[in-house]
């Protein structure tokens, strides 16, 4: 469950950052179109591993609700730390980026 | 004609959600709660010992019991305990045509001494509550399901209302007055839309015989339960012989059957006719292994031979997927940090009624916002909004607080613990009526954190197991109950502050007209 809610926080980052408010908001500056494309296609990717990596760890049916939950509560993190601590936000997902790896090799 | 269509959309969103969305509110927090119910009623009832025993040694422990204080009754009903469930209970009916030999008892599932915690409804209130609402059969239940139908309507037209889901979806501006309520309504709702469908949706499956029986009926008639044993087969006991018989050891039965293993643990032991030649033993199995619901998967064992009489069959796929909605709805099968997850989803479903209430008023003020006083009607919804809401914490905290101070001995303890909840509750109305809206939130949020923060010292110093001790004996339930209250004080202190700080900028600048674009983008 660990490591598809690191995937889910960095790809909604991923995501969030593909939009050219937010990207602003959070860099200071708006994306290029290739750069915005790049953040939607990695975000999506991230999201879409964390449904396999929540699925590989407990199966369809917990694992899809694990998924879910994951989703929503990441989702919900970003919007609710971008405000207030916007680059404790983009830090937490540099960092998740980086633990997904160890949190890959931690189950075996 | 798009634009009709939305606006329409609009008005029905307003209207479904207002109309029951203080019930709605009542009905998402009791059920949030409901989560951790096992945990809430385990603080509830700090006598009853914690044991990490085998299910085995308890069973022995219970059957011990029984044939020595129900040797001759007809059934005998042993409750488990389990990783969420302290203590041990078994209950006894008496043969047919031998009344007053009922009873039940909780045991000590260690020792098998009788343990004689106080009298409290626990979190089974808040469960019933739920989807009872305190009210007698059937009325609480249609009530429940005409209010989760209103909550699928609003949540669909708020979906089509709400013009920008994707461009809004990670927007949250803080510190814009109504601006910041819409964001954070917006944001509870989208973010977690897959949770309230599922929640919703999956409530009128569970009262799908009160809200859509037409299908039942047409094919059944008026047998609604052929439709219920046909989709739900039972197996049927066995009658008594009248020849004594020895009934067996029920641990080795109890390996047995966790053996089998289709459906988790083994929850409930029922022992028909025991002593009798024709005894036998029915496991069920809690289900907790899965997400779809089994709706009591059993096995049924002789209780003189040993031998293996029968089991559930494979439930059909509508069942199973009638099952999954009951499975998603309820839980049962979520680990700690999934529980979790549903608790905090469960409250982002309550904030986001609240914050609707919430906006219905406030929109509605900007237009009365220079006379003095407001319509009747507004101030009757401002009144029930600040009753149902903070009044309803101040409720939730009354329970707790009559659970550790009330007498143990009390008579119709229970009870009267639920009239607390129920009497705060109405007091929180009176109070709303009598102070203006503002200062009404205010003070019944500062006395909701006042009663939740001090909720760990409540119990430090009515029970011995203050967070100290819970937490180096790392007792999840007892610490997370006291550290969940303390956290919800901080959280009642930090919006009372909020809101009152707020209530001063805003008596400076109210002459100033608010922008005209934000009226238009609530509605």
């Amino acid at each position: 469950m660990l490591l598809a809610a690191l995937l889910c926080y960095a790809g909604f980052t991923a995501l969030c950052l593909s939009m050219d408010r937010h990207h602003a908001e959070l860099l200071g500056h708006k994306p290029t179109p290739r750069r915005r494309f790049g953040l939607k296609l990695l975000g999506w990717l991230l999201l879409s591993w964390s449904l396999w990596a929540a699925v590989v760890a407990a199966g369809w049916g917990s694992g899809l609700v694990q998924w879910f939950g994951m989703l929503m509560l990441s989702a919900l993190l970003l919007v609710l730390l971008m405000p207030y601590r916007p680059h404790l936000a983009l830090s937490l997902a540099g960092l998740c980026l980086l633990a997904s790896p160890i949190a890959v090799f931690a189950r075996y | 004609m798009k634009e009709g269509f939305r606006q329409a959309m609009a008005w029905l969103h307003t209207w479904a959600g207002l109309i029951l969305g203080w019930l709605l509110f009542a009905i998402f927090l009791t059920g949030t709660l409901a989560y951790f119910k096992s945990e809430t009623s385990r603080w509830m009832q700090p006598e009853i010992p914690v044991r990490s025993v085998s299910a085995e040694t308890s069973l022995t422990v219970a059957q011990h019991y029984l044939e020595q204080h129900a040797a001759g009754a007809s059934h005998w009903l042993i409750e488990l305990p389990g990783a969420r469930r302290q203590g041990l209970s078994v209950h006894w009916e008496a043969a047919a045509g031998k009344p007053g030999q009922h009873g039940e008892q909780l045991l000590d599932p260690l020792t098998g001494t009788e343990v004689h915690p106080r009298e409290t409804l626990g979190g089974e209130f808040f469960y019933r509550f739920h989807f009872e609402l305190q009210m007698p059969y059937p009325w609480g239940r249609w009530l429940a399901s005409i209010a989760a139908m209103l909550m699928f309507v609003a949540l669909i037209s708020g979906i089509i209302t709400h013009k920008k889901i994707f461009k809004d979806f990670f927007t949250f501006r803080p510190r814009k007055g109504r601006r910041s309520w819409l964001d954070g309504h917006y944001a509870v709702g989208v973010l977690v839309l897959p949770f309230h469908l599922m929640i919703t949706y999956s409530s009128l499956v569970m009262f799908m015989m009160m809200v859509m029986p037409a299908g039942i009926l047409a094919v059944y008639k008026d047998n609604a339960q052929t439709f219920y044993q046909e989709a739900l087969p039972e197996d049927e006991v066995r009658p008594a012989v009248g020849n004594p018989g020895q009934l067996l050891s029920l641990a080795p039965l109890l390996e047995q059957a966790n053996r089998l293993g289709t459906g988790g643990r083994v929850a409930e032991v029922t022992v028909n006719h025991p002593g009798d030649a024709n005894a036998s033993v029915v496991m069920a199995f809690d289900g907790a292994d899965r997400v779809v619901h089994d709706f009591g998967r059993t096995v049924t064992f002789d209780g003189v031979t040993g031998r293996q009489l029968d089991a559930t069959p494979e439930r059909s796929l509508p069942v199973a997927i009638a099952g999954s909605f009951f499975g998603l709805h309820m839980g049962h099968f979520a680990s700690p940090v999934l529980r979790w997850l549903y608790f905090l989803c469960g409250l982002a479903g309550t904030a986001m009624i609240g914050t609707g209430m919430v906006i219905w008023v406030g929109k509605r003020q900007l237009k009365h916002a220079q006379s003095a006083g407001m319509p009747l009607e507004l101030r009757l919804v401002d009144v029930l909004n600040i009753a149902s809401m903070s009044g309803l914490m101040l409720a939730v905290a009354t329970y707790f607080w009559a659970n550790r101070l009330l007498p143990v001995a009390m008579a119709g303890r229970s009870d009267w613990e639920v009239n607390g909840f129920f009497i705060v509750w109405g007091l929180s109305l009176l109070h709303a009526m009598l102070r203006r809206g503002r200062a009404a939130w205010v003070e019944q949020l500062a006395l909701a954190a006042l009663l939740f923060g001090a909720v760990p010292l409540l119990n430090a110093l009515t029970t011995p197991y203050h967070l100290g001790m819970s937490l180096a004996q790392s007792d999840g339930a007892m610490a997370g109950f006291d550290l969940a209250c303390l956290a919800s004080g901080l959280f009642f202190a930090w919006s009372a502050w909020k809101i009152r700080r707020s209530g001063r900028t805003q008596a400076v600048s109210t002459k100033r007209p608010r922008s005209m674009v934000l009226e238009q983008e609530a509605n």
